[in-house]
């Protein structure tokens, strides 16, 4: 699936298109509609977000309190990403690990992240724990259900011609069943990390004092409708280049899967 | 040397018991090529499934040079009916699976790779994944990736049946010749008449449901066969005159 330079040229043009389309009618009805008078205008937003960078809001600089966010979103989720995938895969190869973990997995799987918040603060406070726990849950549902699902279609005769070839149980499991769920994991990766990042700014709301999460609530709290779209253009703009990093990283690892 | 005694299969299913293969008694001489011929959803692949290990007999026992068969093994190679290499991995990948996870230290499991990748003809193409290569290809690459292992026994199970015509007359071509470079114990599964002529040191034509031998032919025309020649013709017919009357 190549695409030719022409057309790849002619996306990106349709997508900057709408978003200044889009830009264009909110500075309008700033301009010419009571909206002024409740909330800024793009440029006013847009000026500010830079001004971000050098001039803190609260105590850090925006970048820094991406760089917070982040580091919260990556420590939860690499550790749901390697529970995940290790559950995931072992319940869909093995029906006796799956008997055992699966229906417990399939009670915890539908609650959402953010109803365990007065839970999670009695088990660990208020500190960085409650939001490495929140961000793990809202990320291990999903890569669970799909390394599962992944790990169950695997082509039997797969499984067989490993088999015969002289692989022992476990050499099969890390050299045909982990493999060939990858496209699977992936799907459920990626979903993840957008969860994720919604996840962290929730958990920042309920108490931080830096995060892109707590740059929402203090704007909320001083009334500030400038810094609160500030903040949601940092989150926009950091979910947006980690859903496409996520891509980037599974088209070169499952290369395999597509055919050219 | 293979040996089926008694072999049945009664698959359990919700309207009872269903007998597929109903008493096979085979012998397999070291380094011959059977051909088992038999009609569609006859149990063909049941029985290669037993005599791998990747199925447990109901009743019978088979044996491989005197060892019983319980579980896979890679003293058996099989080649699959359905495209079998591992998409995630290269040709070379493929080929040499069976030796690196059985130990074998990697400049020496290369080397024999390698050996097997030209022997199939694929030199060239050891960077490449499944999903780049044709079909004839891809069986090539299975029949590489078997003989790998250095195994005493073949099974093949329809490995030509998904190919065009034309492709499939050269992969017989091809695989008559590397058996004869390097020969095996081969059981070979078709429903071809012409390719089991082709291939076969002897032909065990098998009947319906519940699968039994019915019939047996030598094959003596001298190697490489022509498919036109006239004693080629006569033996074809003969054999599709009689498996037409068990049908
Ligand atoms: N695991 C199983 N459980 C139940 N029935 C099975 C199982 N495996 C095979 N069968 C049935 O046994 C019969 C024979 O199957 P088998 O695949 O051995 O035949 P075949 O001769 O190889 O067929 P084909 O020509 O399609 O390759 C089929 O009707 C199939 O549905
Ligand atoms: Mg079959």
């Amino acid at each position: 699936m190549i695409k030719s330079q022409k057309e790849k040229i002619q996306r990106v043009l349709a997508g900057l298109f709408s978003i200044g389309a889009f830009l264009a009618l909110w500075q309008w009805a700033v301009v010419s509609t009571t909206l002024g008078q409740l909330m800024p205008g793009p440029i006013t937003v847009i000026t500010s977000f830079i001004q971000a960078f050098s001039v803190p809001i609260g105590t850090c600089t925006i970048q820094q309190h991406v760089g917070w966010s982040l580091s919260r979103v990556m420590i939860a989720y690499l550790v749901a990403a390697v529970v995940g995938i290790g559950l995931g895969v072992l319940m869909g190869w093995n029906p006796k690990i799956e008997a055992i973990f699966k229906p417990l997995y399939d009670i915890i799987r539908p609650i959402p992240p953010i109803a365990w918040i007065p839970l999670s603060i009695v088990w660990f406070g208020l500190g960085e724990m409650t939001k490495y726990f929140l961000i793990f849950l809202s990320a291990f549902s999903n890569i669970t259900l799909n390394a599962y699902e992944g790990a169950k279609s695997v082509d039997p005769v797969l499984m067989g011609a490993s088999r015969m070839l002289g692989a022992n149980r476990t050499q099969t499991l890390l050299t045909v069943v982990l493999p060939a769920s990858m496209p699977f994991i992936f799907a459920g990766l990626q979903v993840a990390i957008s969860t994720s990042w919604a996840t962290v700014v929730a958990a920042e709301m309920v108490r931080s004092t830096e995060g892109v999460g707590w740059v929402i609530v203090s704007a909320q709290d001083t009334n500030d409708m400038n810094q609160t779209l500030v903040g949601i253009l940092a989150i926009g703009i950091v979910g947006f280049i980690l859903a496409t990093i996520m891509r980037g990283v599974e088209t070169r690892l499952c290369k395999w899967n597509k055919s050219e | 040397m293979i040996e089926c005694k008694g072999l049945k299969k009664t698959f359990q299913s919700e309207n009872g018991a269903f007998e597929v293969v109903k008493n096979i008694d085979l012998k397999v001489k070291e380094n011959e090529f059977l051909v088992l011929f038999g009609p569609g959803q006859c149990g063909k692949t049941t029985i290669l499934n037993m005599i791998a290990g990747l199925e447990t007999p109901s009743e019978g026992i088979v044996t491989v040079n005197g060892k019983e068969v319980h579980e896979p093994g890679p003293e058996r190679g099989v080649v699959y009916q359905t495209i079998s290499l591992f998409p995630w991995l290269t040709v070379m990948g493929n080929v040499e699976y069976g030796p690196k996870v059985r130990g074998i230290p990697k400049e020496k499991r290369r080397a024999t790779a390698q050996h097997y990748i030209d022997m199939v003809g694929l030199q060239g193409f050891e960077k490449s994944f499944p999903v780049q290569l044709s079909g004839g290809m891809k069986q090539r690459a299975g029949i590489a990736r078997a003989y790998a292992n250095n195994p005493i026994v073949m099974l093949m199970d329809e490995p030509f049946g998904a190919l065009d015509a034309q492709t499939r007359y050269l992969m017989q071509k091809e695989l008559e010749r590397i058996w004869e470079q390097e020969k095996r114990t081969v059981v070979f599964v078709t429903n071809n008449i012409e390719e089991a002529v082709y291939l076969a040191d002897r032909i065990v034509v098998l009947a319906n449901r519940p699968t039994q031998v019915k019939a047996e032919y030598k094959i003596n025309l001298p190697r490489p066969r022509n498919y036109v020649d006239p004693e080629f013709l006569r033996l074809r017919m003969e054999i599709t005159d009689a498996v037409d009357k068990t049908l």
